[in-house]
C-alpha cells in the first residue's frame, strides 16, 4: 500500500533527475560552440599584412592578454601556436608569413586570461571567403582635362597566403560625375609594388569628378570602398605676364609678316617708296610750326646801301667776248637760272640778328626782312657786292638781314669797299624775288614812289632784264605780270627825302647791261 | 594541289585558334564565378569545421594539382571536368542521409551541373581536334583515387555530421583548386 503511494514520487524524481543529466551533458557539449560564439574574428588584408583580429561579443569580460593558436582543417595537427601572438595585450595577430596556403580552412583559438585564470576561450574556421582587403592609400590631382590618380605599393611586393597580391585581388578605380559612373581596372604588369600612376582622360573641364581606389579580391565578394576623393576640374587660368607675352609673340610676328610683304611688292614694283618726306611729315620745325613763335621784337637796323654802277654782263655765247672789266662782279647763277647780286650795306644801328632758319621758312616775305627803313636821317645805299663766294643756301633765295653802320657814305668810299670788303661791311646775299626797291628821286613830283620788286631771273638773262625795268617817266616800273599786286610794295613808308644816286632815273638796259 | 589550299588552312587554324582562345577565356571568367559561388552555398552548410578537427582526415589530394602551372589548357579543362564529376557524385550522395540543406544542395547541384556541360562542349571540340584522350593522362587516375578515398571516409564514420563536415571542408578545398586551374586557360 506504502509503495503504491510512493510510486508518483519516485517517477517524479527520476524524470528531474533525467532532466538535471541531460541538461548537464549539453552544456559541457555544448562548451566549444559557445566558446566560438564568444568572439567575432575578422579576416584583413590591411596595409598589405594578413591580420586576424578578434573582438569578444560579453564586453564586460576584459582579459589582461591574450594566447593565439591556430591548426589546419585537412591536417591532422595539434594547436600550433604564434610566437609574435602568445601573451599579448593587443586583440589581433599578424599571420602575414604564418598562413601560407589559401585553399585551406584554419581553424584559429583564442584564449583570454585574466592573471591565471582562462575568462574566454574562442575558436573560429577561416577561409579565403572570410578575407576582406582593405583599400589602399591613393592621390588623385585634377588638370584640365583628365584626372592623375596614384597609388603607393610598398617597395617589395605584398604578398598574401604566401602568393602575390595580384594573384587574389585587381585594383579598381571607379569615377564618378554627375551623370556617368565608370569603373576602371588598370592591367598591373607584375605584382603591386613601388609607384603606380593612372590616368582618367577625356573628362568634361569644370566637371566635379570623384574617385575611389579599392581591392577586388578574386575568391571572395566582400568589398570595402573608401570614401571618395572628388576635385574638380578647371581650366588653368592664363597669367597676366603669359598674356602679355603672347600678345607681344602677335604683334611681332603681324608686324614681321606686313613688312615682309611689303617688302615682296617693293621687290616685284608694286610699291615704290620715296626716299625724301615730303615738307609737311618734316616734323623739324613742327612744333615751330604749330606753336608759331611770335616774331622777336626787330630792331630796325638803319642799313646804308651803296648802289655802284657795275655792268652787267650777259654772256651771248660769244666765247670772244673780252669786255668784261675785272670790276664787274662775275655773275653767279644758281640752277634756277637766278642771278645772285650781292649788296653790301652798312649797319647803321644795332640789331638782333634772325635766325636763318626763320627767314629761310618765309620766303614769301621778303619785305619784312629786306625793307629795312632806314632812318629818317639818312638814306639807303646800295652797293652790289664785288666777287663774293658762294652765298649760303641758293635754292629759295636766301636773305641775310643786312647789316650797316648808320652813316653815311659817299658811293666812292663804298666802291672802294665794294670788292674787299672790310670789317665794317657785311656782305649778304639778296634774293631779287624779295627785294624792294625804290627809286627816290629829289624832285618834289616824286613824291610818287616807284617800286621795284625784281623778279626771279630767267635763264636768258638778256629777255629778263630787259623786261625788269621799264622807264615809266621818271620812274621806275618793273612789270611783274606773274606776282600779284600785293605783292608790290609801294613803299610808302620810306622817306621822301631818302636818295638813290643816280639809279631811279636814268636806269638804261642796252646791251643787256642794267645801269643804274 | 596542297599549295592551293595552304592559304585556307592556314586562315582556318589561326580564325580556329583565335575562337579557342575567346572560348577558354570565357570559360575561364565562367569557372571563377561558379567555383566562387559553389564555396558560398558550401559556407552555408550547417557544419562547424572547428568542432570536427578530431574527425579531419588527409584524403592525399594529388600535388601536381595543387600547382598546376605546367599543365595545358586541355589537360586543365580535363582535369577541370574530372573534379566536377566526382564533386557531383559526392554531393547527390548528402539527399540520402539529409545532413545537408536540400535547397542548398540543390542550387549546387545546378552550378555544377551547368559547369560540367560546359566543359565538355569544349573539350568535345579539343580533343578530337588534337587527338587527346583523358587516358594519356596520370594525374585523372590519382584524382580518381583521391575521391574513393573521402567516399570510404563517409562510410567508415556512417555518415556522421563531423564527417560530412569534414567532406564539406575538402570539397571547399576543391574549388580553390579548380581556381587555380582554370588560370591556366589564360594566355
Amino acid at each position: 500500500m506504502l509503495l503504491s503511494h510512493q510510486a508518483p514520487a519516485l517517477g517524479l524524481l527520476s524524470l528531474c533527475l533525467m532532466v538535471y543529466v541531460s541538461l548537464a551533458l549539453n552544456t559541457s557539449h555544448n562548451t566549444p560552440e559557445s566558446a566560438a560564439e564568444k568572439c567575432n574574428f575578422k579576416m584583413t588584408f590591411r596595409k598589405y599584412r594578413l591580420i586576424l583580429s578578434w573582438e569578444l561579443k560579453n564586453r564586460s569580460v576584459v582579459p589582461t592578454y591574450y594566447t593565439f593558436g591556430y591548426t589546419i582543417m585537412s591536417k591532422r595537427e595539434g594547436m600550433k601556436t604564434v610566437e609574435n601572438c602568445t601573451n599579448i595585450t593587443r586583440s589581433f595577430c599578424d599571420l602575414t608569413d604564418v598562413w601560407q596556403d589559401m585553399p585551406e580552412t584554419y581553424i584559429p583559438m583564442v584564449k583570454g586570461f585574466r592573471g591565471e585564470t582562462l575568462l574566454v576561450l574562442c575558436l573560429a574556421a577561416i577561409t579565403n571567403l572570410d578575407l576582406s582587403f582593405q583599400p589602399p592609400d591613393f592621390r588623385i590631382v585634377g588638370y584640365a582635362d583628365h584626372i592623375n590618380v596614384s597609388v603607393q605599393f610598398p617597395p617589395v611586393a605584398p604578398k598574401i597566403y604566401g602568393e602575390e597580391l595580384h594573384r587574389h585581388a585587381s585594383l579598381i578605380i571607379e569615377e564618378h560625375s554627375e551623370d556617368i559612373d565608370k569603373r576602371h581596372e588598370p592591367k598591373i604588369s607584375g605584382s603591386f609594388s613601388g609607384n603606380f600612376s593612372y590616368v582618367i582622360n577625356n573628362l568634361i573641364p569644370n566637371t566635379n569628378y570623384c574617385v575611389s581606389v579599392y581591392f577586388e579580391p578574386r575568391n571572395s565578394r566582400i568589398v570595402i570602398k573608401p570614401p571618395l576623393k572628388c576635385v574638380l576640374l578647371q581650366l588653368p587660368q592664363e597669367s597676366g605676364s603669359s598674356k602679355s607675352i603672347k600678345i607681344i609673340v602677335f604683334i611681332v610676328i603681324f608686324i614681321s609678316v606686313a613688312i615682309s610683304i611689303i617688302l615682296i611688292l617693293k621687290q616685284i614694283g608694286y610699291v615704290c617708296l620715296h626716299t625724301e618726306f615730303p615738307k609737311a611729315l618734316i616734323f623739324r620745325n613742327f612744333v615751330v610750326q604749330i606753336f608759331p613763335e611770335r616774331p622777336l621784337s626787330e630792331e630796325v637796323n638803319m642799313l646804308e646801301v651803296i648802289s655802284v654802277h657795275r655792268k652787267k654782263k650777259v654772256w651771248d655765247y660769244n666765247y670772244d667776248d673780252e669786255s668784261d672789266t675785272e670790276d664787274e662782279a662775275p655773275l653767279r647763277t644758281n640752277a634756277r637760272g637766278y642771278t645772285m647780286h650781292g649788296l653790301t650795306g652798312r649797319l647803321l644801328s644795332q640789331f638782333r640778328p634772325s635766325s636763318a632758319s626763320s627767314q629761310a621758312s618765309h620766303p614769301e616775305d621778303p619785305a619784312d626782312e629786306e625793307s629795312e627803313e632806314p632812318d629818317k636821317e639818312t638814306e639807303p645805299l646800295f652797293q652790289p657786292l664785288a666777287a663774293q663766294g658762294p652765298s649760303p643756301g641758293q635754292r629759295e633765295g636766301p636773305r641775310e638781314r643786312a647789316e650797316g653802320l648808320p652813316h653815311n657814305r659817299s658811293p666812292k668810299d663804298d666802291d672802294s669797299n665794294s670788292t674787299g670788303g672790310s670789317g665794317d661791311k657785311i656782305t649778304f646775299n639778296v634774293d631779287l624775288n624779295s627785294v624792294f626797291l625804290r627809286a627816290l628821286h629829289d624832285d618834289a613830283e616824286d613824291s610818287e614812289e616807284a617800286a621795284l620788286v625784281l623778279p626771279p631771273q630767267e635763264e636768258d638773262p638778256q629777255e629778263t632784264e630787259s623786261s625788269l625795268l621799264v622807264p615809266h617817266g621818271k620812274k621806275l616800273q618793273v612789270l611783274f605780270p606773274s606776282l600779284p599786286p600785293g605783292c608790290l610794295w609801294t613803299g610808302g613808308d620810306l622817306s621822301d627825302k631818302s636818295d638813290t644816286t643816280s639809279s631811279g632815273a636814268d636806269d638804261d638796259v642796252r646791251d643787256g647791261y642794267i645801269m643804274r | 594541289m596542297a599549295n592551293r589550299y595552304i592559304l585556307q588552312i592556314t586562315l582556318l587554324l589561326s580564325f580556329s585558334t583565335v575562337s579557342l582562345s575567346v572560348s577558354y577565356n570565357l570559360l575561364q571568367l565562367q569557372q571563377r564565378n561558379s567555383s566562387l559561388a559553389c564555396q558560398e552555398l558550401l559556407k552555408k552548410l550547417k557544419g562547424k569545421p572547428e568542432y570536427c578537427h578530431d574527425d579531419s582526415m588527409d584524403f592525399k589530394f594529388p600535388e601536381e594539382i595543387k600547382q598546376p602551372q605546367q599543365f595545358r589548357k586541355e589537360k586543365a579543362a580535363l582535369v577541370i571536368q574530372e573534379m566536377l564529376q566526382n564533386i557531383l557524385d559526392i554531393v547527390r550522395r548528402s539527399f540520402s542521409n539529409t545532413v545537408w540543406d536540400e535547397t542548398i544542395v540543390k542550387n549546387l547541384l545546378l552550378e555544377l551541373h551547368q559547369q560540367i556541360d560546359s566543359l565538355k562542349t569544349l573539350l568535345k571540340e579539343k580533343l578530337e581536334e588534337k587527338g587527346i584522350t583523358w587516358e594519356d593522362s596520370k594525374t585523372i587516375p590519382r584524382l580518381k583515387g583521391y575521391y574513393w578515398r573521402i567516399r570510404r571516409h563517409l562510410k567508415a564514420k556512417h555518415s556522421s555530421i563531423c564527417a560530412w563536415t569534414v567532406v564539406q571542408v575538402e570539397l571547399f578545398r576543391n574549388f580553390s583548386f579548380v581556381n587555380r586551374l582554370t588560370d591556366c586557360f589564360q594566355d
